[in-house]
């Protein structure tokens, strides 16, 4: 398998454009306000696509075809999960958010809870959060290089992370959002004209079905009404109904998507953008099932290395390219989507599916750097250590955070902890139990108490990161429950309803906060009745 | 709890959770539910990629977006 120009050259536009973007709008980033929020001028569809490519990880683009390639059907579920989650966003949390206006996602934490410690205890999930996407984008922009240049995976993941420090560094979040929204415009492009690929390779609907039923004759088997279930994660229902909550409740409540909130014009911005998103997401997602559908077929009927250097299987095909490129770890399983697009044997495919890629890590981890930047310079050191750095010199303060966030987690990147799915779902749970109550409901209750505000964060936090480390080492899987390994539940997923329920019982024993935070940060968010 | 919430917030989140369960406890009580065709093609097309990932997700947003516009402009 040889360099094909044409996909280099298809990256190498992508980039030309990415960095006209940065360029274009370095000067705009030098004032503190355009550089954290955009100077809250992005209109609907603009802001609509950006928040699509952002919320949309390479997690989505890699490691949601992986796993309905590795578990089935049933996880087909787990998509409409998370599409299913982002009109709930549009009056729970982007309206009432935006019409606050806060600059970072921790101002909601000190104003509601009335300290600012709050804005050091909301930072430590977000922090796990935080480093954990930012190096699944690097080690998925790294897989996408590999597939491009045919590097090493090391040299790769080097590549990568100067990609993506180089344009936060130019643009902060001008940058990341216009170009983001760029960005979600090609990764829909691209899996749309993937999805036409693989569906007219087989003639339809009906065709693709009946190759991926003589390939894998249990892929759409359900649990409890077939003996054989797709996958052993899929045999009871906790599994289907665990994967679906394991991301449905993100959009609402995960910091990198609630700060393009704030980067609207207005409300009626802020809802609209909801509504873009959807239409942009769930257009990519129906290509992503597609895509990942059809993939072990295609990798095992179609790919170049079937057939040669004595591979008989698409793990096999995996296998090579973990050997050839040295990739670390369980990742390569992550490269079942590229392969995927390989046995199609279109250089214009590979060339618009690694921009597309390419597009989506960087975005992400685009959007994450700048929650990071932002939590560890302006909030942490800035607002609760009283640093004066940040606020005299915000932009340069934010760029040196982003250089440490892109350093430290390019070092992660070289041997990355799990699958790019996996690590996600970690991050999302971590933080959706530990953060989510204390969001969701300080706006919309006013009972909502500093203590439990503060308690659930730290206890949440430690209890789901506990129980995903303890099923994942004891167990061999983080999809089990972690005192009984019989009982299937990814990723810990139960945490973000107990987190709920916890928040609500703490604050109705503990001291409520005062009138004025009730009245300004909960009852005058909602909407005028 | 939730005082002020749009009364349309509850009928989308009814619609799109309703749909969701709806569907996916029949495809586990009914064998090969995803398969048996419906509009010339494996039912699961039909319920789960076109109208659960997007079509009643997209009717949805598009309902809280109008809703909303509309009340305020009342207003």
């Amino acid at each position: 398998m040889e360099v094909n120009p044409i996909v280099i050259m298809g990256a190498l536009t992508y980039f030309a454009v990415l960095f006209w973007i940065g360029w274009s709008s370095r000067k705009a980033s030098s004032d503190a306000s355009e550089f954290y929020v955009a100077g809250r001028k992005i209109g609907p569809f603009v802001n609509g696509s950006a928040l699509a490519a952002t919320y949309f990880s390479p997690a989505s683009f890699l490691g949601l075809p992986a796993f309905i390639f590795i578990l089935g059907y049933p996880f087909w579920w787990a998509l409409v999960g998370i599409i299913g989650g982002m009109p709930i966003a549009t009056l729970l949390t982007a309206a009432p958010l935006r019409k606050y206006a806060p600059t970072s996602f921790t101002d909601y934490y000190a104003d509601r809870y009335e300290t600012k410690w709050m804005r050091l205890i909301a930072g430590i999930p977000t922090i796990i959060g935080g480093f954990a996407y930012v190096i699944l984008s690097i080690v998925s922009t790294a897989l996408f290089m590999m597939a491009i240049l045919r590097l090493d995976f090391a040299l790769s993941v080097v590549l990568a992370a100067v990609v993506v420090y180089a344009y936060i560094y130019l643009g902060g979040m001008v940058a990341t959002t216009i170009s983001t929204a760029f960005q979600g415009i090609m990764m829909t492009m691209a899996s749309l004209l993937a999805t036409a690929y693989v569906i007219s390779n087989y003639g339809g609907l009906n065709g693709l079905t009946d190759a991926v039923l003589a390939n894998s004759p249990h892929f759409f088997n359900m649990p409890y009404v077939t003996e054989t279930p797709s996958h052993k994660l899929m045999s009871m229902w906790t599994g289907v109904v665990g994967f679906f909550f394991t991301w449905h409740f993100g959009f609402s409540a995960m910091p990198y998507t609630v700060v393009r909130f704030f980067t609207t014009q207005d409300i009626n911005a802020a809802r609209r953008s909801v509504f873009w998103a959807v239409i942009l997401g769930g257009a990519m997602y129906a290509g992503l099932i597609i895509i990942g559908t059809g993939a072990r077929v295609l990798i095992e009927t179609m790919h170049p290395l079937m057939q040669t250097e004595g591979i008989s299987s698409a793990i096999d095909v995996l296998k090579h390219m973990k050997t050839a490129f040295g990739v670390a770890g369980a990742t390569v399983t992550d490269y079942s989507m590229i392969a995927a697009m390989e046995s199609l044997k279109s250089p214009f495919l590979l060339a618009i599916i690694t921009a597309g890629g390419l597009a989506m890590a960087m975005a992400t981890a685009a959007g994450w750097t700048m929650v990071l930047n932002v939590l560890l310079g302006r909030d942490l050191l800035g607002k609760v250590f009283g640093n004066k750095w940040p606020e005299e010199k915000p932009v340069q303060c934010a760029r040196v955070m982003t250089t440490i966030v892109i350093f430290v987690c390019m070092l992660f990147a070289f041997k990355p902890p799990a699958l790019v799915l996996d690590i996600s779902g970690a991050a999302f749970v971590v933080i959706l139990c530990s953060c989510g109550p204390p969001l969701i409901l300080g706006i919309w209750w006013t009972r909502a108490t500093t203590a439990a505000a503060a308690t659930n964060v730290l206890v949440m936090t430690f209890l789901s990161c506990f129980s995903w480390m303890y099923a994942n080492s004891v167990h061999k899987t983080a999809h089990v429950f972690f005192l009984d390994k019989t009982i299937v539940t990814p990723h810990q997923f139960y945490w973000v309803f107990v987190g709920f329920i916890f928040f609500i019982l703490v604050s109705l024993i503990t001291k409520p906060n005062s009138d004025k935070a009730i009245q300004k940060y909960s009852l005058d968010l909602r909407p005028e009745e | 709890m939730f005082k002020g919430m749009p009364k349309i917030f509850w009928v989308g989140m009814a619609v799109m959770y309703g749909w969701c369960f709806f569907f996916m406890f029949l495809e586990m009580t009914i064998p090969e539910l995803p398969l048996t065709k419906f509009m010339g093609v494996p039912a699961c097309y039909i319920y789960n990629w076109i109208f659960g990932l997007w079509i009643v997700n997209i009717i949805v947003s598009f309902l809280y977006v109008k809703m909303e516009e509309k009340r305020e402009a009342k207003q």
